[in-house]
C-alpha cells in the first residue's frame, strides 16, 4: 500500500488553483509535455523502487519515497533538459531522501549512503531471490560472498551489478566520485571472486 | 561529477597485462571510452592470460546479475498508477 492518503492521488482532485504542488503543474503542462515526462518515467520505475528500497530498507517507506520523487520530478519537469533521465531521477530520489531524513532521522544523516544500503542480501532481496537460488548450488555462495563484503563495497556492488546502475549513477546514489565507485566496485569483485574460488567453485574457473 | 581519478588514464597504444588488468572490469561493463575499449579489445585478441581473466569476471558478474530480485507485480501496479494520476496517458496509447 502506498503510505499517502488515496486522495491525494485522486484526478478527480487534481488542484487547479495555480499552488506550487505537481497536480497544479500537471494542470497545466500540455498534453505532450505529461507523454513525455511519462515516457522518460515508467521504464525507470521498478529501478526507482529497488533503489528506494535499499535507502529505506522497506517496501512501504520505498514507495512512498518513489511517489514523493515523482512528484519532485514532474515539478522539476519544465527545467529537465531531457538527457539521462535515470540519472535525473535519481538525483531526486537522493535528495529526497535526504531531505527525509533531515526532518525524521537526522542521526543518520551523518552515515555515509554507502553504510546505510545495506545488503543485496536484506530480507526482501533474499525472499525474491529464493526461488533464483534454489535453481543453482552457485547462488547460495554466491550470496555468502556479496554478504561478507563491507557495506561500502557491497553497496557498490548491488547499485551497479545487481540493479544495473552505471558507475555515474551509482556515484549520484551514493553521493561519491566515480572513480571511488569504480575502485569499490572492482574490489568487491575482485572478493566476490576470491571467496567463490576457495569455495571450490568451479564455475569461477572455467 | 566529482572524480577521485580518472578512471582508466588513457592507455598507451599496446598496453601491458597489468595496464589492461587495471580497466579491464570497467571494460566489461562498457564504461571504458571507445578508444580505451579498442585497445584492450585488441590486446585481448592476442593475450589468453588476460582472455582467460576477462572471461572469469564475465562470469562473476553475470552470476551476480542473476541474483537481481524483479520488483513485486502489485507494487509496479501501484507505482503505474501513481504515474498515470500525476501525467495520464493519451487517450487511445495504451499501458505498457
Amino acid at each position: 500500500m502506498l503510505g499517502v492518503a488515496p486522495s491525494r492521488l485522486d484526478a478527480s482532485a487534481r488542484c487547479r488553483t495555480g499552488c506550487a504542488c505537481p497536480l497544479a503543474w500537471a494542470a497545466m503542462a500540455t498534453s505532450p509535455q505529461l507523454e513525455r515526462f511519462r515516457e522518460l518515467v515508467l521504464p525507470e520505475l521498478d529501478l526507482l523502487y529497488r533503489v528506494a528500497l535499499r535507502l529505506t530498507r522497506a517496501p512501504a517507506p520505498a514507495e512512498d519515497l518513489v511517489h514523493d520523487t515523482l512528484e519532485r520530478a514532474l515539478r522539476a519537469f519544465d527545467g529537465f533538459d531531457g538527457r539521462h533521465p535515470r540519472a535525473w531521477l535519481l538525483t531526486i530520489l537522493r535528495n529526497t531522501h535526504r531531505n527525509d531524513l533531515r526532518r525524521h532521522r537526522p542521526d543518520l544523516l551523518d552515515q555515509q549512503d554507502a553504510e546505510r544500503l545495506p545488503s543485496g542480501g536484506g530480507h526482501e532481496v533474499e525472499d525474491a531471490t529464493a526461488t533464483q537460488a534454489l535453481a543453482s548450488q552457485f547462488d547460495p555462495a554466491l550470496r555468502r560472498a556479496i554478504r561478507g563484503l563491507s557495506a561500502r563495497h557491497r553497496a557498490v556492488l548491488v547499485l551497479v551489478d545487481i540493479d544495473g546502475l552505471t558507475y555515474r549513477e551509482a556515484a549520484e546514489v551514493l553521493a561519491v566520485p566515480v572513480g571511488t565507485v569504480m575502485s569499490r566496485l572492482h574490489r568487491a569483485r575482485r572478493k566476490v571472486r576470491s571467496r567463490l574460488e576457495a569455495a571450490g567453485h568451479p564455475e569461477v574457473d572455467g | 561529477m566529482r572524480w577521485s581519478r580518472r578512471p582508466a588514464t588513457p592507455l598507451p597504444a599496446e598496453p601491458s597485462c597489468a595496464q589492461v588488468a587495471e580497466v579491464l572490469q570497467a571494460y566489461l561493463d562498457g564504461e571504458l571510452g571507445p578508444q580505451d575499449a579498442g585497445l584492450v579489445a585488441a590486446h585481448l585478441e592476442h593475450c589468453e592470460r588476460c582472455q582467460i581473466e576477462a572471461a572469469t569476471y564475465e562470469r562473476v558478474i553475470a552470476a551476480i546479475r542473476r541474483q537481481r530480485p524483479p520488483a513485486p507485480p502489485e507494487v509496479t501496479d501501484r507505482l503505474t498508477r501513481l504515474l498515470d494520476e500525476l501525467a495520464p496517458p493519451d487517450e487511445g496509447s495504451s499501458r505498457p
